[in-house]
């Protein structure tokens, strides 16, 4: 039962952490314009770096905004971590591999849940044919590949900075930790795999979940469990949870080039904000005048 | 001295007299090809190691910044500093920026993609010193240790390893003008992290709360324009002086008699030019007016304060003076009533005015600002000048200022304008959005004291000189055949300046500069004679 706990417990915790942290950001003040182009949501003038302000008199007219390339240049970079990929191909491969990995791993989770939840309700799983045996081969597909790509990645990451100057001396312990801690994690998840390549105790364990019953454990799935239950705990407390921050460093940030217009919602913005009265201020002579205070 | 290979971060504390040295720098092709790639720096003075920080790589650009003379000072320093390290980091005093910094401190993964963007950290064959990093490293590594629970509980083993002494401090400062601010590495951040806006933030602790900055952007930059209306201290009288000599001199060059409006009520717009070219290129403000004449707009100066300089040094190190000159800008063009205000050839003035003061107040306190590049590119468009494009027919490449493509997406409008006047027309590699600063951006063209013009000579045009040597390799070594780099900034124009009298290149191989109005005013198809001076017999 403690397992059990333990393992809601770990879930909900990367949940709402990763939550606390993105709206802790979205929460933060309007903040000045940091255009950084190519900007992917300029309508017909992205494709070489343009803007709005290419035309005379921008503010009187519409501003052509395309959420396609939007959409397509965020996924890119989500999905193939594309900037890597463009300007450092040899790390890419290593980090590619690690984050494929993990994605995959998030689509054998999702897998081994539909199957417990076949199970569940008396589909057998692979035995009753059709999309059963289907679920049952693309979980064993998505989480052999993931797991050998996590572990690949974090242990060629790990090499990589222990090795390469350039990168260890930027490198702290903890650094090396984490990459430590999602190898261990995926080791330890392919040590209890292979003892039944179909992961049937994945749907087991899975089961437990959704019926609140006790999860059967023996020391080998124990031992994963909580590394993997800790490890959900401590992303989101690190720089790891860049899954959340990135989402605000392009869209909120080198993409936003929304310009303070009359009646705009930027303009509301910055209206609520200069409401807003320091009570203390920079130090220096220059600053102990009222007007340049912010 | 550490070797530039073997520089750590956390080493920025260590007592030295000298923390490290460039002892590298990126070859050049032809026909400087020969020259030896280990520079000879002259030693800083021992009178300027006594009085300044020379310890980081023995150049000085914060000239204000002395060394205290006693502990006492110095420890006052120190924790004056980590006072503005907390305001910094603090919504309440840093809300127009708290968001971005907040990322670009948390989120670092040190995968390096950034580096081989940075073209210093490329001019000097990667010196550990210059790669964009090192210095937001160092920077993360006093927050973690002073600003953080783990820092203070875990020290080294999550990164906050470093001794905080004067030395770190100063040095830090220094380093934060050893970037250019053209934020060409955030281009490549997968993460998309700044850490251009990173230096800028330690500018901003030196001046915000210190009170120290370079004077020729503090004292003799932001303070001078608020007090006399210009940086370059020119005051109303002589602005008004300049503009008479200006029509005199129009009419001697060009046979056109022009009368320049000067504060023109109710005028569509007003154009602000950088005062530095009324002082350094004349042929600048006079061809804005010939074009303009002759496109019949409806146009006006202002003399007022702040009306006629459009810089804003504030942006490349104060929020406070950034903020100040740029209401004050506005201001000037509410008292004429116009309906809009047009920068000229400025990169910096063109984001500062247009990006960067966007979100510094609201409603009928601003007035639309733009660039002149659109409306020069409408002109042309619509045929409202007579052009004979065979008058430049000579090698042209375009020097993008980064404030304008990489800052602003203003790309295609100057090279629209380029192809109706310029045959022979050439683009740098990389170019547009991608292009290399000039090497004088963030204030570098116009800090001259102690040694710091020897790095920016040698270092951070570097990357530019090799791109000009490049893209005339086919013509360079004919001296007969002019070439011309058309830089639309005052502040580009002024790096080029430096590099083409530091490498000879005008004296040798006949490489000229100017911005892209004089082009067009020289293809004007009415001219008996041509506009540059270069071109006459």
């Amino acid at each position: 039962m403690l397992l059990l706990i333990f393992s809601y417990f770990a879930l909900l915790s990367f949940i709402f952490l990763s939550l606390y942290k993105a709206v802790q950001y979205a929460r933060m003040p309007v903040h000045g314009r940091l255009d950084l182009y190519p900007i992917p949501k300029e309508k017909g003038k992205a494709e070489y770096g343009g803007s709005y302000m290419e035309e005379s008199g921008w503010w009187r007219k519409k501003h052509e905004i395309s959420f396609a390339g939007e959409l397509k240049e965020m996924l890119q970079e989500m999905l193939f971590i594309k900037r890597l990929f463009e300007h450092q191909k040899s790390l890419w491969w290593l980090s590619y591999a690690l984050h494929l990995g993990i994605y995959l791993l998030i689509g054998w989770t999702i897998l081994i849940f539909t199957g417990a939840g076949f199970e569940l309700v008396g589909v057998a799983v692979p035995s009753s044919g059709g999309l059963a045996r289907l679920i049952y081969y693309l979980t064993i597909l998505t989480g052999a590949a993931g797991a050998v790509l996590t572990a690949f990645g974090s242990a060629a990451l790990l090499f990589k900075r222990l090795v390469m100057p350039s990168f260890k001396k930027y490198t702290s312990a903890q650094e090396y930790f984490n990459l430590l801690f999602i190898f261990s994690t995926v080791v330890s998840g392919i040590n209890v795999w292979q003892q039944d390549v179909g992961f049937n105790y994945g749907r087991e364990m899975a089961r437990s979940l959704l019926t609140f019953q006790p999860i059967q454990a023996d020391a080998a799935l124990t031992v994963h469990i909580i590394l993997l239950g800790l490890l959900l705990i401590y992303i989101p407390l690190t720089k790891m949870s860049h899954y959340a921050g990135k989402y605000f460093t392009f869209h909120k940030v080198l993409w936003d080039n929304a310009p303070n217009l009359p009646g705009s919602k930027v303009e509301k913005k910055i209206q609520e904000g200069s409401q807003f009265k320091p009570k203390i201020t920079w130090s220096a002579p220059h600053w102990q005048t009222t007007d340049e205070k912010k | 001295m550490i070797n530039g290979k073997h520089l750590k971060p956390r080493d920025m504390g260590k007592p030295a007299d000298q923390l490290t040295k460039i002892d590298r720098l990126m070859p050049l092709p032809g026909p400087f090809d020969k020259l030896d790639t280990a520079p000879e720096f002259k030693e800083p003075k021992e009178e300027w190691r006594e009085k300044y920080c020379t310890t980081l790589d023995g150049f000085i650009a914060i000239d204000t910044l002395k060394r205290p003379e006693t502990k006492e000072e110095e420890e006052e320093f120190v924790r004056k500093f980590l006072q503005g390290l907390g305001k910094m980091l603090s919504e309440e005093t840093n809300r127009g920026i708290i968001q971005p910094l907040k990322l670009s401190i948390e989120y670092c993964a040190k995968c390096n993609t950034c580096s081989e963007a940075c073209h210093i950290f490329q001019s000097t064959e990667g010196h550990e010193l210059y790669r964009p990093i090192y210095r937001s490293e160092v920077l993360r590594k006093i927050v973690k240790k002073y600003f953080t629970k783990s820092g203070r509980l875990l020290g080294g083993l999550v990164g906050a390893d470093i001794d905080l002494n004067w030395e770190t401090v100063a040095r830090l400062g220094e380093l934060s003008y050893r970037c250019n601010l053209c934020r060409r590495c955030a281009q490549t951040c997968p993460l998309g992290l700044d850490n251009g806006l990173l230096a800028r933030e330690i500018r901003k602790i030196f001046s915000q709360e210190l009170g120290i900055a370079p004077k020729a952007l503090h004292e003799k930059g932001t303070e001078l324009q608020l007090k006399t209306g210009s940086s370059t201290g020119l005051t109303k009288p002589a602005f008004l002086d300049i503009i008479e000599f200006l029509e005199e001199d129009l009419e001697e060059k060009t046979g056109k008699k022009i009368k320049i409006p000067i504060d023109k009520e109710g005028a569509d717009i007003l154009l602000i030019h950088n005062a530095g070219e009324y002082m350094s290129w004349p042929e600048n403000p006079m061809a804005f007016a010939i074009l303009f004449e002759e496109a019949g707009l409806d146009w006006t100066l202002s003399s007022d304060l702040l009306g006629y300089d459009n810089v804003n040094y504030g942006l490349f190190y104060d929020d406070g003076q950034a903020k100040k000159i740029a209401l004050k800008q506005f201001e000037a063009a509410r008292k004429l009533g116009v309906k809009r205000i047009v920068l000229g050839e400025c990169g910096h003035a063109h984001k500062a005015a247009v990006v960067t003061a966007d979100r510094m107040t609201y409603g009928a306190n601003k007035v639309p600002v733009e660039s002149f590049l659109p409306i020069l590119r409408d002109i042309i468009k619509d045929n409202r000048l007579k052009l004979d494009p065979s008058k430049n027919n000579f090698p042209v490449t375009l020097h993008d200022p980064c404030n304008v493509v990489r800052q602003m997406g203003i790309v295609k409008p100057q090279r629209d304008i380029l192809k109706a006047v310029a045959p022979q027309f050439w683009e740098m590699t990389p170019h547009g959005v991608y292009n290399y600063c000039c090497g004088g951006g963030s204030g570098f063209a116009i800090m001259n004291s102690f040694n710091f013009p020897e790095w920016r000579k040698n270092v951070s045009v570097r990357m530019k000189v090799k791109q000009i040597l490049e893209v005339f390799q086919d013509t360079l070594e004919d001296a007969s055949i002019p070439k011309y780099i058309c830089a639309p900034c005052s502040n580009c124009k002024g790096s080029m300046r430096d590099i083409l009298e530091h490498y000879q290149l005008t004296a040798k191989y006949n490489v000229q500069y100017a911005g892209i109005v004089e082009l067009v005013v020289n293809a004007l198809a009415d001219l008996d004679r041509p506009f540059f001076e270069f071109l006459e017999e």
